[in-house]
């Protein structure tokens, strides 16, 4: 799983939700890739997962990219614990994603393999996605 | 490429609310310049001019007061989720003129069994007359071997096209494909690592039933 080697700091605010992607919004390397339309937080986990389900799919005929990375640690208190005596201790890596960002790109395989191998890694990620692919004009 | 003929009105008023009052009139706000002439705002067609923008590299002639002014996009604002184009930015260009544009790479044909083909450069910067520009470089991966790989300056280019992209960038790559058995294990330990647990098929169940049936009626 991805997972930072070190941070400035263990304990950091949210990360802001508003606003859309500014970069990273076209596909760039791959030829087919997912595309958020909501922003969340995507934990290290369902990265991972959506990135076995779609190598699963796949098998040994594409590459997948991971375009998004888990950077931001959010914490978490104990249940049943008084508020104060500080804040919680890290709990998910979470990659701040928002609408617009193309978080997977993929390669190697023909159209329909792709849509529907990025169909089934859709399903593990928690906001609405769609699939995108590269067009003449976007170069 | 043949040129693409788009009608543009003049724009007299600028700022963000006469810009968004164009694109509710379905048109887009551009602006034309280069050559040392002064920058020209103008409105174009909004689904004409998407239309056209679906080529790469496409030569637009442009028709405004009377007069004819070849022009290619340099670059393209689009909104990152409506497919919505916000502000395009022209630049003039002559007949006969050399101009370096990124023109797309595509690959064609089968490479050898168990490889795998990655694209590590999507384009490639040319520099061609802006009247003859290329839709795209056509890069052949027939029957090539694990291990190849392509750099720019061995790309067969165009007639008439020069090569501005470094000569030692690295365009095609053929890997050789991961075995299925290192796949699989990569992907169980990945799986064991976020604990994903597969649900048992209804025929391993069965078997496992009669498997135990039988060595109970053995006992």
């Amino acid at each position: 799983m991805l997972i930072p080697r070190r941070v400035k700091h263990r304990k950091q605010h949210h990360p802001g939700r508003s606003g859309a992607a500014k970069g990273g919004t076209k596909i760039a390397f791959g030829d087919y890739g997912i595309q958020a339309l909501e922003p969340a937080y995507v934990t290290n986990r369902q990265i991972e997962s959506a990135r076995i389900a779609m190598t699963r799919y796949i098998k040994r005929g594409g590459k997948v990219w991971i375009n998004i990375y888990p950077d931001r640690p959010l914490t978490k208190k104990p249940a049943e614990t008084r508020m104060g005596s500080g804040k919680g201790s890290p709990e998910w890596w979470i990659a701040n994603v928002k609408p617009g960002r193309v978080m997977f790109e993929l390669s190697g395989v023909s159209e329909p393999v792709a849509r529907e191998a990025l169909r089934l890694a859709m399903h593990k990620l928690p906001m609405k996605c769609r699939f995108v692919q590269r067009e003449g004009g976007d170069n | 490429m043949s040129e693409i003929k788009l009608t543009a009105e003049r724009r007299t008023q600028f700022g963000k609310g006469a810009a968004r009052k164009l694109r509710r009139a379905h048109q887009i706000p551009a602006v034309i310049y280069g050559h040392g002439t002064e920058p020209v705002h103008v409105a174009l067609p909004g689904h004409a001019t998407m239309l056209a923008l679906k080529t790469a590299n496409a030569l637009l002639s442009i028709e405004l007061e009377g007069n004819s002014t070849l022009v290619l996009a340099k670059d393209v604002q689009r909104d990152p989720i409506k497919p919505v184009i916000e502000h395009i930015d022209l630049v003039v260009v002559r007949r006969g003129e050399k101009v370096n544009v990124e023109v797309p790479v595509h690959v064609e044909g089968d490479a050898g069994p168990d490889t795998l083909v990655t694209l590590d450069l999507q384009t490639l910067e040319l520099a061609v007359e802006a009247t003859h520009i290329p839709e795209r470089v056509v890069v052949s991966v027939e029957g090539l071997e694990a291990g190849t790989q392509i750099l720019a300056a061995a790309v067969e280019l165009p007639e008439g096209a020069e090569l501005v992209t470094d000569p030692e960038a690295l365009v095609v790559n053929v890997t050789a494909q991961v075995s299925a058995e290192a796949l699989e294990e990569e992907l169980a330990e990945a799986e064991a690592e976020v604990g994903i647990e597969h649900e048992e098929s209804a025929a391993e169940v069965q078997t496992e039933e009669a498997a135990e049936a039988t060595e109970s009626t053995e006992g």
